[in-house]
């Protein structure tokens, strides 16, 4: 384990219940990493943990280092935590909500008035200075309390369901905000059940249920350690007749394992084979005389990804 | 520890800058001020116009001593109505603290900043007793006004505003303490105006009821009950405490020393002071069997009144209660508790990530 965020056999239990059961997690310095899994799995238990707020029933984690168990004030300096569901302070302005905060982590008077003008225009939210709080929309709170995570310049950020909430623009927004961070050298853990979210912005998952990790990764690295296998999208030119040869000729192929005609005339084939062997598949097909004109794996798909994953955890377990 | 110590007061500075600029926005908390000095103006003139109406009516004695007996009545009803006012606006100022940080969901993302929860809870408690304290000061120079009128020393001023300031802590710090432990406000606060009542008139009522029991049973006491009621039982109350102050003011063995000697264990009757036993230089002998028979020997403590032998009691009391209070409220905030009760609170080993 070399990663910035690291926990190995992490237990929590409530009351008898098991919101982690034994995880293990290893996020290397840098990445986006996408927490994903249904509501209940304990993706918010984890981050909890790791943000110092619940103590592990058994095991440890460490953030940058310090372990949450025995220098959770160590951590407290390393990271910005928003929670999924968090309020704001009546009566206070946008620039005293950081300033709060910052105040909080010591930062001298001199070097405040600076960061804020800063992050606030790093947020967009600069015009807002002086504006109170509790009067900016979700998506801008959303914003500021994002901001509060970043006052003392951590390396690790963990985000519970940040985009929870937003309206479809603002989660645009967040997407190129957090892409941002990443560039500034934040290590950004995030949580989120709605996973096209997670897709579009994670350099890496780890895919959650009842408190273990069942797979994590790059989203490519899971399919193929997990033999999942690829979708290809194939279009050839001709009538329906042709269309439909077409397909009989890809499905003999033996890394071939599905292949199905859409009402759109585009043949999806289930593929087990590596690049190697997709472009075997090509140059076959182009060698049989089909007049291929669009041949491409298919993006990975997060969650159907997902949806294997714990079918086979479901399976196992049965 | 210069780190925990600057981490220590970045907090107070942080909780405490934050807390008054929300409570000192605008002009509601200069509004609120001038109308509660006002009102305690016109309460002073008043008690002071009843006062005057009593001496006006044929009253014997002079003039300097109505104008003392007035100015210790305005004394007295002034530090009456501050405790009072006191009683009700510490606990309702911090009842609120720190469960409206969890009503408002703010708490987790403070305590995941490096300020202890220590900091955050003295912080909220002087922050929220902050105003109280300037209701407190704010009056003091209409109380000095009482000095006009005479009979009442500096001295008494600031014993009586000694007891509001602990008081008022000690009252805040349990309204924070139930602040801490449950999570709505509107529980928090009945919680700790019942914990108010507990500590001062259901102590008061257990001493009474001690009292009255013990003297059945031709003075023997009923079962465990017999003797004297334990002083402690009403160190907590305010009224006993500012009692004791008035009792030192008043002339000769007035009805605030018969309160105070009803529920203070002390010697009313003087001899707080010892007697001489010496003759003073110069003076004639002193029989030592018979010192009160020495002639011309000024004795030293005046019948019934034995000065700061209750009020200072209370104040301990009061700042005691407060510590101890403060530290369980520390214990509720942390998020990871360091002092458990029973078997499941002991700490585990952690057996740390391997590399």
């Amino acid at each position: 384990m070399t990663g910035i965020v690291r926990a190995q056999g992490l237990v929590k239990r409530y009351d008898g219940t098991l919101a982690v059961a034994g995880l293990d997690l290893d996020v290397p310095a840098g990445e986006i990493f996408g927490l994903v899994g249904p509501n209940g799995a304990g993706k918010t238990t984890i981050l909890r943990i790791l943000a110092t707020l619940l103590e592990p029933t058994s095991g440890d984690a460490e953030i940058a280092g310090a372990s949450v168990r025995r220098n959770p004030n160590d951590v407290r300096r390393v990271i910005g935590f928003m929670p999924d569901v968090f309020g704001v302070y009546d009566d206070m302005k946008v620039w005293e909500y950081l300033d709060f905060f910052a105040r909080c982590y010591g930062i001298p008077a001199t070097r405040r008035r600076q960061m804020i003008g800063d992050l606030l225009d790093l947020l967009d939210l600069g015009d807002k200075r002086d504006s109170y709080v509790q009067g900016l929309s979700k998506g801008m709170q959303q914003r500021l309390c994002l901001a509060h995570t970043l006052v003392h310049d951590p390396a690790v950020l963990l985000l519970d369901e940040p985009a929870s909430g937003l309206d479809p623009r603002a989660r645009v927004e967040l997407r190129e905000l957090l892409r941002e961070l990443q560039t500034l050298g934040k290590t950004i853990l995030i949580s989120s059940h709605i996973l096209p979210e997670l897709e579009e912005l994670c350099t890496s998952v780890a895919i959650v249920d009842r408190g273990q990790v069942l797979a994590q990764g790059r989203v490519a690295e899971i399919e193929q350690r997990l033999r999942l296998g690829a979708v290809l999208r194939v279009r050839v030119l001709g009538d329906g007749d042709a269309v439909e040869a077409a397909r009989r000729h890809f499905a003999a192929d033996a890394d071939v394992a599905s292949s199905a005609l859409l009402a759109d005339g585009t043949i999806e084939l289930g593929f087990r084979g590596d690049d190697e062997a997709s472009a075997r598949l090509l140059s076959a097909a182009v060698a049989a005389g089909l007049r291929v004109t669009s041949f491409a794996r298919a993006a990975s798909d997060l969650e159907e990804l997902f949806l294997q994953v714990t079918a086979r955890d479901v399976d196992r377990a049965a | 520890m210069t780190k925990r110590f600057a981490d220590a007061f970045a907090g107070l500075s942080a909780v405490g800058a934050k807390e008054l600029r929300g409570r000192m926005r605008g002009r509601r908390a200069f509004v609120i001020l001038t109308v509660y000095l006002v009102l305690l103006a016109a309460f002073a003139w008043m008690m002071e116009l009843i006062l005057e109406q009593r001496f006006g009516r044929g009253l014997a004695g002079s003039a300097t001593y109505a104008s003392a007996s007035i100015g210790r009545g305005v004394f007295t009803a002034l530090m009456m109505l501050e405790t009072l006012l006191v009683a009700a606006l510490a606990p309702a100022f911090t009842a609120g603290a720190i469960s409206l940080e969890r009503e408002k969901q703010t708490l987790d993302m403070l305590v995941t900043t490096p300020i202890s929860s220590a900091s955050i809870v003295v912080a909220k408690l002087f922050s929220a007793l902050t105003y109280v304290f300037i209701l407190i000061f704010a009056s003091i120079p209409l109380t000095a006004l009482v000095f006009v009128f005479g009979g009442v020393a500096p001295d008494d001023v600031v014993r009586a505003y000694l007891v509001l300031l602990a008081t008022a802590i000690g009252l805040g710090a349990v309204g924070l303490f139930f602040s801490a432990l449950m999570r709505r406000t509107q529980a928090a606060t009945i919680a700790t105006y019942f914990g108010v009542l507990f500590v001062t008139l259901g102590a008061y009522f257990m001493f009474f009821f001690w009292d009255e029991m013990s003297k059945s049973g031709n003075g023997r006491g009923i079962g465990p009950i017999h003797g004297r009621p334990p002083e402690a039982l009403v160190w907590l109350n305010p009224y006993f405490a500012q009692a004791d102050i008035m009792c030192a003011v008043e002339d000769g063995f007035g009805e605030w020393c018969s309160r105070v000697a009803f529920v203070a264990e002390r010697q009313v009757f003087g001899g707080a002071a010892p007697l001489p036993t010496e003759a003073p230089v110069g003076g004639p002998a002193i029989d030592p069997a018979f010192p009160d028979f020495a002639p011309d020997v000024e004795v030293v403590q005046p019948f019934g009144v034995v000065r700061d032998s209750f009020w200072p009691k209370s104040v301990v009391a009061w700042l005691a209660l407060a510590v101890v209070l403060v530290v369980a409220s520390v214990q509720l905030v942390s998020p990871t508790r360091r002092w458990r009760l029973g078997r499941r609170g002991r700490a585990r080993p952690s057996r740390g990530v391997a590399a």
